[in-house]
């Protein structure tokens, strides 16, 4: 998987062009665009939830998957004593997939097999206080793996080229100063203090 | 009213070219980006062929402006819009963003100085968008 910052408005502009505002004031007109690449179908539908940004999504209508044992994801639970399972239900559902498009079954229909193992690719564009929750909650000890190995990508990112913004960023609990995930916390804030600090 | 654009994502063009290509394409976005960074007649080409229905690719974009205008006016702009960020800075004196689609549906369903002030922007930033509007009125 990848995620690759194609642009951004860099922060410097806005504070020569607005000198009474500080870097929390400029976050909603501060504006990114990142291409995420060949994450699982399961990682994007939870990446659209964030509905205060824009995607453009690889479509299975117009994209025939081809050999779909080599575009999908394998979770590392998913290890040498269950991997045959794992991989012979793709390469089912596969042969089942290609036969349908063969006897001229719309890409749009034969795409209702196809699982969320499915690898895709993306671009997204959010603004700086979007980013700002987003990473909040994907970088969290709790996220689910892909998304937050996503999240942990961007930030990096973001970090090297708007530290003055960024740096500020990391799971809530870095953010805020405590968790506030309740009686679901992963106990780690310790943890997660350090590995977010700067 | 004074509407002046301080700042914007850059490549916009290209940006709305990968958007474009990356929903019907099997390559990346960042190859794409790359690939059209430096082919301006690709870009062209491809942006040429832009149908407004499909506006999320008018979206991966932010353009920011300046804007002196009364209280009145602005809420006059934010009853019209939900799409655009504003904040204020005092004495009349506004900070206005949104992206390409906010301001082309904008102009679409509401002309007035405010509007056009907004696409004249737009023609330096984005010239193939800014002459898409322009045709569009014809």
């Amino acid at each position: 998987m990848k995620a690759e910052l194609l642009t951004y408005i860099p922060l410097k502009t806005l504070k020569e062009e607005f000198p009474g505002l500080g870097w929390k004031d400029f976050l909603p007109h501060l504006i990114y665009t990142i291409a995420i690449e060949k994450v699982s179908r399961a990682c994007s539908h939870q990446l659209v939830r964030h509905r205060v940004a824009s995607f453009s999504q690889q479509s299975q209508r117009y994209i025939t998957v081809k050999r779909l044992d080599e575009k999908i994801v394998v979770p590392s639970t998913v290890d040498e004593s269950n991997i045959g399972d794992y991989i012979g239900g793709i390469n089912t559902v596969s042969e089942t997939y290609q036969r349908l498009v063969d006897k001229r079954v719309p890409r749009e229909d034969a795409r209702f097999l196809l699982p969320n193992a499915v690898e895709t690719s993306m671009l997204m564009t959010m603004d700086g206080k979007s980013l700002v929750h987003f990473l909040g909650l994907r970088t969290c000890n709790r996220a689910q793996w892909e998304i937050r190995t996503i999240a942990d990508l961007i930030l990096e990112q973001l970090r090297a080229v708007e530290p003055e913004v960024f740096n500020h960023v990391g799971p809530y609990c870095y953010q805020l100063g405590y968790c506030p995930e309740g009686r679901l916390t992963c106990g780690r804030m310790k943890e997660a203090l350090e590995r977010y600090a700067v | 009213m004074k509407l002046r654009l301080v700042a914007h994502s850059p490549e916009i063009e290209t940006t709305i070219a990968t958007s474009m290509k990356t929903t019907t394409s099997g390559a990346m976005p960042s190859t794409l980006f790359d690939r059209f960074k430096d082919r301006s007649e690709k870009v062209a080409d491809i942006v040429s062929r832009i149908e407004v229905q499909h506006g999320n690719i008018l979206e991966h974009n932010r353009l920011i402006w300046s804007l002196e205008a009364s209280r009145d006016r602005v809420l006059d702009i934010m009853l019209r819009t939900k799409f655009l960020n504003i904040t204020e800075l005092g004495g009349d004196r506004w900070v206005v963003s949104g992206n390409l689609r906010s301001v082309i549906e904008l102009h679409l369903v509401h002309r007035d100085d405010f509007t056009e002030a907004l696409v004249e922007t737009i023609k330096e930033a984005s010239p193939r968008i800014y002459d898409f509007i322009r045709r569009g009125e014809k």
